[in-house]
């Protein structure tokens, strides 16, 4: 054959990259792809996983920025709710302290209207006490000066009796 | 170093170089005269006396014998990747993981990316088809000597510097293509393969042309004891890089685009409907 070409020789250059081939197919090429697939198919769900876990964490922190502006509003409401209640229990609070304070008041005068008729009363039975008591004095004093004047009298020796004992 | 450790050194290196020098000069050159230019370049491609025993069995050219050489050690350093390497492999590779698995990519990608319907198994013959010509190619360099039939030593040339390795790969990869193409659209496939008829052709020859020309440089360079000297560190080993990756980029990249050509699914032509 032209240029040493042989065809024997092809075939066993043949056998011998077919009997290669399938070595290097079988145990280096398969299992090294195997392995690089494997570990690809792990990144891309790990990665899969991250990219959920994202989106759960995004769509959860929308959920709860929403539900925290809800509670801003809720809470605003609840403390214009708290100060209107406020309001009104302090204006009733109010409102009883004064009614207390004018019944307290009525009832101190009321009491000091008692008192004072009850001191006139008593003013007016001591006075009265004290002039009956005073005109009994004024009697009973004239009466018994009277008597003792007559008494002194009665026993007041003559003018010419006092000379002779002297 | 002190200066009288370097003049012994450069003494040693020296009397070294002359020696060598010598040797070659009183050795004769042997290409120049028992053997003129033009014999060398002749049994360089066509291996007309340069035959080896195969196993005392029959007399082949010596790339089969390299062909074999490189497949065994092939196989050897692929069992023992499976057997050590593989089952400690970890998702954050190491140095030799990472090579390894950058290699696998690259074919793996090489075959998706050209033949996007049936990756799989053309993958893993590219694979080894770019790994064979690789470490062929690069096997050229180590310089293994075998023993002619005529009782002199020759040194192996790269598996695909001889015409009959680079025809069986060629003819195998259109093979390949042909009953990929077969096996996977049917005759149709099969069809758009042959129309490519010239491919095992160009395919074997260019491995052929490349692989020899490199080879044949080499010879011319080794051939003159003047251009022997520090030249072959250049045009030996550069070009023998250089024809290693090209040509396994070559094949494998026109071996994966002609077969995802022939196993592309046919798409029929849809009627239109009568209105």
């Amino acid at each position: 054959m032209p240029l040493n070409i042989d065809i024997q020789q092809i075939l066993l250059h043949m056998l011998n990259f077919v009997i290669l081939f399938a070595v290097l197919y079988f145990v280096l090429y398969k299992p090294v792809k195997k392995f690089m697939d494997k570990r690809d198919e792990d990144f891309n769900e790990k990665n899969d996983r991250a990219n959920r876990t994202m989106e759960e964490a995004d769509s959860a922190k929308s959920a709860y920025e929403e539900k925290l502006s809800g509670i801003e509003d809720e809470i605003k409401s609840l403390r214009e709710d708290a100060r209107k209640k406020g309001v009104e229990e302090a204006d009733a609070i109010r409102e009883q302290a004064r009614r207390e304070a004018d019944e307290i008041l009525e009832d101190a005068r009321r009491k000091a209207e008692q008192a004072k008729t009850a001191a006139v009363r008593s003013a007016d039975n001591q006075i009265r006490a004290l002039a009956e008591q005073a005109a009994e004095k004024l009697v009973i004093e004239s009466t018994a000066q009277a008597y003792e004047n007559f008494i002194e009298t009665v026993n007041r020796p003559a003018p010419e009796e006092e000379e002779n004992g002297e | 170093m002190s200066r009288k450790r370097k003049l012994v050194s450069a003494g040693i290196f020296a009397v070294l170089i002359v020696l060598l020098i010598a040797g070659i000069i009183l050795t004769g050159n042997p290409g120049a005269e028992k053997e003129p230019i033009k014999e060398v370049m002749r049994d360089a491609v066509l291996h007309g006396t340069g035959k080896v025993s195969l196993f005392g069995l029959i007399d082949v050219n010596p790339g089969l014998i390299s062909a074999y050489a490189v497949s065994g050690a092939l196989i050897v350093f692929a069992v023992l990747v499976r057997i050590f390497a593989v089952p400690r492999f970890k998702p954050a590779p190491g140095k030799f993981q990472y090579v390894l698995e950058k290699c696998v990519g690259l074919f793996s990608s090489l075959a998706e990316g050209n033949s996007p319907h049936r990756p799989g198994f053309i993958g893993g013959y590219i694979f080894a088809a770019g790994v064979y010509i690789f470490a062929s190619t690069i096997f050229e360099l180590f310089g293994v000597q075998a023993v002619t039939t005529s009782g002199g030593s020759i040194s192996l040339p790269a598996p695909l510097a001889d015409i009959n390795g680079a025809i069986a790969m060629g003819f195998f990869s259109y093979g390949v293509i042909l009953f990929g193409g077969l096996i996977c659209s049917g005759p149709k496939g099969m069809l758009k393969a042959l129309k490519d008829f010239s491919l095992p052709l160009s395919m074997s020859f260019r491995l052929f042309g490349a692989l020899l020309s490199g080879a044949l440089v080499t010879e011319l360079v080794y051939y003159y004891a003047l251009t022997s000297y520090v030249l072959p560190v250049v045009v030996g080993v550069l070009f023998t890089l250089l024809h290693a990756l090209i040509q396994a980029y070559v094949l494998t990249m026109l071996v994966s685009i002609f077969y995802g050509e022939s196993t592309e699914p046919s798409h029929k032509k849809e009627k239109r409907k009568k209105q």
